[in-house]
């Protein structure tokens, strides 16, 4: 990790952080899918909800679609967005 | 930092009147928060002791983002709170005409459930901080309940119509109990869903395996999460803290047993002293950050200035508010968690739990506290550069909070009144048919706001996965796996006697429970359990301490072997090249 090494006059090493990249980054990557294999474990976790898998994984699929439309739409995006929102209120 | 209604607000300036106590007498008095040259300051007179002030913010700006509700018609601000939680029954008639807060027990006045249960498990401790109110020597009496009478704290909480779904175990050290292990047991048969201990980590440093094999154990009847106990990465700091020399390897200890056990939910906590570890605020995060697969969190606390009295001067000197730390915060990291855009006050959730709560059918988390309890933001990897950054970079947080308000405004009453379209036609009958109206009404409900989140969110990810589930299914689960991606940075300011708040009073979500002589549970805020409360309690349920238990630590040095340590200036103990 970069950073500034800075000695107190009491001795103290105190660091500026100019980067926050973090040394055991792979192990991070993966603490969710450790939790996720945890919960596994039992039989009635929200984890081994099939129905609920596929919805996420179409969910997953609508999130990715999305991001490519919203680079696609520029300066345009807030506009649909609002287009949107007043749509979701629509009934409520 | 911005609001969605822009930044006019911050043009006017901020006055509130409240009520707080004398620092000396400990009265009931009012007190006037205002705005003074950028800073927030409560300022108050007891008619027996005089004028009193104290800095609640050192930012204004910050401040008045955090408290701004709306403008009325002629454009004023409405510097008003308005978050008031659903309440749980009371537990006691409040018959002291001197009122909040002294009608403790709860009492009606009280307008948030509890969110965090806490019990005292002890005041037994293997440490000897001086500024800590628990301590079995310095008291000359045991505070330590039985099994029975924690499994009676327990119902307690955990009966009431909206109960807390987190407890946390507290001291003293609660590790120094043999039958800790059965406490997490228990915590979990009473439906607790996350179970945690505040600990220096004496149970979970000890050498030749025995740390590791205590930190299986409780993992296996129910410990979740270790709120732990930490200053800082150099030993100097702990030494001026807790009086104890080479405490890093202690430290470091825990981490590794914790890591080899398996349990991957360590929250840091850091108590920010002015001078002596203000300076250490960037060197947790490294250090957080280096062990990133099994710290889940960051909590500062800036210090509470409770248990004697201090001058005016001394006042000015010590105080840190929690703005003061999100600028440290700021400062140390090279400005890359940003005082303008990462962090925001807890209340700021309350809409969107209520209604995932509500679509999923599960228990409520409340943070219906005040906004100057606690800030908090998520930092996250970013994949594209491997660096951990705000949540905010995967987000639209201004949009998703305002969305989520708004969406809650129009839904909210559903929650109380069903839909009863075919009862009201067929009678009885009808009520089977109503259900299943109300369940598609709730499934049409589900997919308006999952849209409406998804339109605010900017990457995808195993992340996201995991806040998609928790649109859907609102689980612990869901929570406890998304927590698992991120790293909570959050600042508690706890109050004081200088600086308390009955309207935060009123609205504190961490709740102390008490198991009474007489048979019933006394439960209190946090801050007036430790600033008014905690003597007369704890002398109506002391026990005779005996030579074996005031001799088992020896704390003039803390623990009583403790190792010496190589080097901890680089996240703990010295890495190999």
């Amino acid at each position: 990790m970069s950073q500034e090494v800075i000695t107190t006059k009491d001795g103290l090493k105190v660091r500026k952080l100019v980067s926050l990249k973090p040394s055991t980054s792979e192990e991070y990557r993966e603490a969710i899918m450790h939790r996720v294999d945890h919960f596994s474990q039992k039989r009635d976790s929200v984890f081994n909800n099939m129905v609920e898998n596929i919805l996420v994984k179409g969910l997953e699929l609508i999130l990715e679609t999305k991001i490519r439309v919203d680079d696609l739409l520029g300066d345009q995006k807030e506009t649909v967005q609002d287009f949107i929102e007043k749509l979701l209120f629509i009934g409520l | 930092m911005y609001h969605i209604d822009g930044t006019d607000y911050l043009k006017q300036k901020y006055y509130k009147k409240t009520r707080s106590i004398c620092p000396e007498c400990h009265e009931p008095i009012d007190a006037e928060i205002v705005e003074r040259e950028g800073e927030i300051w409560m300022q108050k007179e007891c008619p027996d002791h005089g004028y009193y002030e104290d800095k609640i913010s050192s930012s204004a700006k910050y401040y008045k983002w955090t408290h701004f509700k709306k403008k009325d018609k002629d454009g004023n601000v409405e510097w008003q709170f308005l978050k008031d939680g659903e309440t749980n029954p009371p537990d006691c008639i409040g018959d002291d005409p001197r009122g909040c807060p002294y009608n403790c027990g709860l009492c009606e006045k009280h307008i948030s459930t509890c969110s965090l249960a806490l019990i005292d498990l002890t005041n037994r401790c293997n440490f000897n901080c001086n500024f800590c109110y628990a301590n079995v020597k310095q008291a000359g009496y045991l505070v330590e309940p039985t099994l029975e009478e924690l499994d009676r704290i327990m119902e307690h909480f955990r009966s009431k119509p909206i109960p807390p779904p987190a407890i946390m175990f507290t001291g003293g050290e609660p590790t120094v109990r043999k039958d800790f292990p059965e406490i997490c047991k228990m915590a979990k048969d009473h439906g607790f869903k996350e179970v945690i201990v505040a600990t220096n980590g004496y149970g979970f440093q000890r050498k030749n395996g025995k740390g590791l094999e205590f930190t299986k154990e409780c993992m296996e009847k129910g410990l979740d999460t270790l709120y732990f106990q930490f200053d800082g990465i150099n030993n100097e700091t702990f030494e001026k803290t807790r009086g104890i020399k080479n405490l890093m390897s202690y430290k470091q200890r825990v981490i590794d047993n914790c890591r080899e056990a398996g349990l991957s939910s360590i929250v840091l906590v850091q108590t920010v002293v002015k001078g002596i570890t203000d300076i250490e605020v960037g060197n947790v995060i490294q250090y957080a950050i280096d062990n990133i697969d099994v710290v889940r969190g960051i909590t500062y606390q800036p210090v509470s200035l409770c248990g004697r009295s201090y001058s005016e001067d001394d006042l000015k000197e010590m105080r840190i508010t929690n703005a003061d730390v999100i600028k440290m915060v700021d400062e140390q990291t090279s400005g890359k968690i940003g005082i303008e855009n990462a962090w925001y006050p807890l209340t700021t959730i309350v809409e969107f739990g209520r209604i995932i709560a509500y679509l999923a059918d599960v228990e409520p988390v409340e943070f219906t506290c005040h906004p100057d309890c606690g800030f908090a933001t998520y930092m996250v990897v970013d994949p594209d550069t491997n660096e951990m950054v705000p949540i905010m970079d995967y987000f639209d947080p201004i949009k998703i909070v305002d969305f989520s308000n708004r969406f809650w405004d129009k839904i909210k009453h559903k929650e109380k009144e069903e839909i009863k379209f075919f009862e009201n036609i067929l009678g009885d009958f009808g009520k089977t048919l109503d259900k299943g109206v109300n369940w598609v009404d709730k499934q049409q409900l589900r997919a308006r706001f999952l849209a409406g989140m998804l339109q605010y969110t900017k990457k995808p990810g195993k992340l996201m996965e995991m806040f998609t589930r928790i649109l859907l299914n609102g689980e612990w689960e869901s929570i406890s796996a998304f927590t698992h991606g991120t790293l909570l940075i959050s600042s508690m300011h706890f109050q004081d006697a200088y600086n308390m708040n009955l309207e935060r009073t009123k609205r504190c979500i961490v709740h102390f429970g008490v198991a009474m002589p007489d048979g019933s549970v006394y439960e209190a805020p946090f801050c007036t359990m430790n600033t008014l409360h905690r003597p007369a309690i704890e002398k109506k349920v002391a026990k005779k301490a005996g030579t074996k238990v005031m001799e088992e630590f020896d704390t003039t040095k803390g623990e009583r072997v403790l190792p010496e340590q190589e080097v901890v200036h680089n996240g703990g103990t010295k890495k190999e090249e």
